[in-house]
């Protein structure tokens, strides 16, 4: 995998030295909380309801071994041994003392990381494809192209201040598995008519209070002239975008209002009369960075693992692993092995030291030093040989990371919520929980196939509940937890945005109206019709019907 | 009958504390209970003197229920409690009759202490 450089390694350790000099004036009386918080918030450093939360960047949801376990080790010194994976592909510690930032900088400098730019409205991580480099149906490495983002806009001077957050994603599969039309910029790898690689690029998707799916303004991108492209979009948000009103600052706001056919013309415009030599990458510094991530030193193996095969008979729980949560890989005899942060009874997204330790280990015998971060807050090694996925299995198991639900009913994505978060309205976790406990029985949730169920505990829709087939928003009615049912949506290639069912229930019923609505699913599915296909061919009576019967 | 309570987080560990005649404890149960406004808003005026030492100081409302005071709004219990997911973790990992009760407490309000902060800003 890629590894920074000389300036990189500068940069973040400038910021550590930095910080450590804000935090010191702090705590020292020279700096007042206004004018710290926006310094804090700069790196990554939020105040929470019961401490200080460090929001790490993970870059485009990549991880090596040694960054895992240093992250590992930051969780056992400085937090209560654990962290939480987001839907940003990001990790966040929840138990940050201020006075301690400073050296936890350090230490994730030491393994190249950093919380640069995880928060503020500048452009933030980039999410990839977390089967980049691995999977078969990809045109080209998106990795590549996140890596230049990344330093196209590390410190980017003229959009450090935009009207509001800005996040990109890259995929260059025909599955998406970046919700790429969810984020203010998705960019769609292919192949041109004339054989070149191109962006589709689509501009102004989103969720919080007001989601949008992202329109294409520019079917083919020559993908050489992608960073001036970028440039062109961001001077037109960052002339136009909604400053007044923050409710309205983000650039789906802006692209709803001119309409995509004007803003792709301001952005034409724009970008006609830049100097876009200026911006792109030179040949020689892209093929660099490809040469980062080319290194993954395969074997010639056969197809098919006898030695897998044997032992998928013989243990039934490996097989059901098998069978949910490994998926094929572009090389013969390799496998891409999903690992479900979704243990019927634990925290979607959490994350042990011992089981990032175990997992590091794990990615240094097995998985060729990688791990991957999904949107869905579950974690990938993208590189393991058939013959080894016993032995990977076995090792999960141990640490309790060997859940075979990936996609099923108890694989459900939940924002951290009251538990944890100063805006939450509602808890989100326990009713990821609840709902896990009631479907998990694995031969049950196997039944019902494909389910994706995304939980937020306010309107900001950290859990992604506007692209789940079942989406949860938690809302406060006079002090007590309700809980608004969307259902329809949709993350991937067929991206959608949830409708809402009706009202909301209160928090002892949802479980019940979630059981409804898979009843209802289970009775009028045809064939191999997964949830959303259901839906989306029969509409929301019955399961309406279905809800409000049961929950009331 | 209800009452206020002063609450804030602290600026070095972030932790919730509570304001305890002039001085601010982490324990809830230790959390002065001002009965009329006057002093509440004097305490309040005070505790903004102390940028140093605490960030967002605000008004939480109790009720005292069996003697023990409750936050009335659930976020401000989560806050004197902890991460309802772990019940070991936090200020409740010490346990006691104050925890159970908070934790017992099926009452619901707004923290409209929190919401005026948040328009004050």
């Amino acid at each position: 995998m890629y590894r920074y450089n000389a300036i990189d390694k500068s940069i973040i350790e400038d910021r550590a030295a930095e910080f450590r000099d804000q935090v010191a004036r702090r705590l020292g009386g020279e700096l007042t909380e206004e004018q710290f918080k926006p310094l804090r918030l700069m790196n990554g450093l939020y105040l929470q309801l019961h401490a200080y939360m460090l929001r790490v960047a993970i870059p485009y949801g990549t991880l090596s071994s040694t960054q895992l376990r240093g992250l590992a080790r930051i969780g056992r010194i400085y937090d209560k041994g654990y962290a939480h994976f987001t839907t940003r592909t990001n990790l966040q510690f929840n138990w940050i003392k201020l006075e301690q930032a400073p050296d936890i900088l350090d230490a994730l400098a030491a393994v190249d990381l950093h919380a640069i730019q995880t928060s503020g409205n500048c452009i933030r991580n980039t999410t990839a494809d977390p089967y980049a480099g691995a999977t078969a149906d990809e045109v080209d490495d998106p990795r590549v192209w996140a890596e230049a983002i990344r330093q196209w806009s590390t410190l980017h001077p003229e959009f450090s201040f935009l009207p509001r957050k800005f996040k990109i994603a890259v995929t260059a599969s025909a599955k998406d598995r970046t919700v790429a039309r969810a984020h203010d910029i998705g960019l769609v790898l292919h192949r041109a008519g004339d054989g070149g690689l191109a962006f589709a690029v689509m501009v102004g998707g989103g969720m919080g209070r007001t989601p949008y799916l992202g329109s294409v303004i520019r079917g083919h991108l020559p993908a050489s002239q992608l960073l001036s492209y970028l440039t062109a979009i961001l001077r037109v948000y960052n002339r136009h975008g909604r400053r007044d009103n923050i409710y309205k600052a983000r650039i789906k706001i802006l692209v709803a209002a001119l309409g995509a056919d004007e803003f792709a013309q301001q952005v034409e415009n724009e970008w006609a009369q830049m100097d876009c030599s200026a911006t792109d990458l030179p040949d020689a510094h892209l093929a660099g960075i490809r040469a980062g991530f080319a290194s993954v030193p395969f074997e010639a193996l056969p197809p098919v693992s006898a030695v897998l095969q044997v032992a998928r008979k013989t243990d039934l729980a490996l097989a059901r692993f098998v069978r949910n949560n490994v998926r094929p890989h572009k090389m013969p005899g390799y496998a891409i092995v999903n690992v479900s942060l979704k243990a019927p009874g634990e925290v979607p997204g959490d994350c042990t030291s011992e089981q990032m330790d175990a997992l590091a280990d794990i990615a240094d015998r097995y998985g060729h030093r990688e791990i991957r971060v999904t949107h869905e807050q579950n974690l990938v090694l993208p590189h393991v040989k058939l013959d080894d996925l016993a032995a990977v299995h076995t090792a999960l198991r141990a640490v309790g990371l060997a859940s075979p639900n990936i996609n099923l009913a108890s694989d459900i994505v939940a924002c951290p919520g009251m538990d944890y978060c100063t805006l939450a309205n509602t808890r989100a976790i326990p009713v990821a929980q609840a709902i896990a406990a009631r479907f998990a029985d694995t031969d049950l949730a196997e039944r019902i196939g494909e389910l994706k169920i995304k939980i937020s505990g306010c309107i900001n829709a950290c859990g992604h509940h506007h692209v789940a087939h079942i989406g949860i928003l938690g809302v406060d009615k006079k002090g007590e937890e309700f809980y608004q049912l969307t259902l329809g949506g949709s993350g991937a290639e067929d991206a959608s945005l949830g409708s809402l069912l009706g009202p909301a229930v209160p928090h002892d019923q949802i479980v019940p109206a979630v059981e409804a609505l898979i009843d209802t699913y289970l009775r009028e599915r045809r064939e191999t019709e997964r949830f959303l296909d259901t839906y989306r061919r029969v509409g929301p009576t019955p399961f309406k019907q279905a809800a409000y019967v049961e929950a009331h | 009958m209800t009452y206020v309570a002063m609450t804030a987080n602290d600026l070095r560990d972030g932790e919730p504390v509570f304001w305890a005649e002039g001085r601010w404890v982490k324990p809830f149960l230790q959390a002065e209970l001002f009965a009329t406004s006057a002093p509440a808003e004097a305490a309040l005026s005070a505790a903004r003197t102390q940028p140093g030492t605490v960030v967002d100081p605000y008004m939480i409302d109790v009720v005292l229920v069996d003697g023990l005071p409750i936050p009335t709004a659930y976020r401000e219990r989560v806050r004197a409690l902890g991460p309802t997911i772990h019940p070991d973790i936090g200020k409740q990992a010490v346990g006691g009759e104050v925890v159970q009760a908070m934790r017992a407490y099926a009452g619901a309000a707004r923290s409209s202490g929190r919401l005026n902060l948040i328009s004050r800003k």
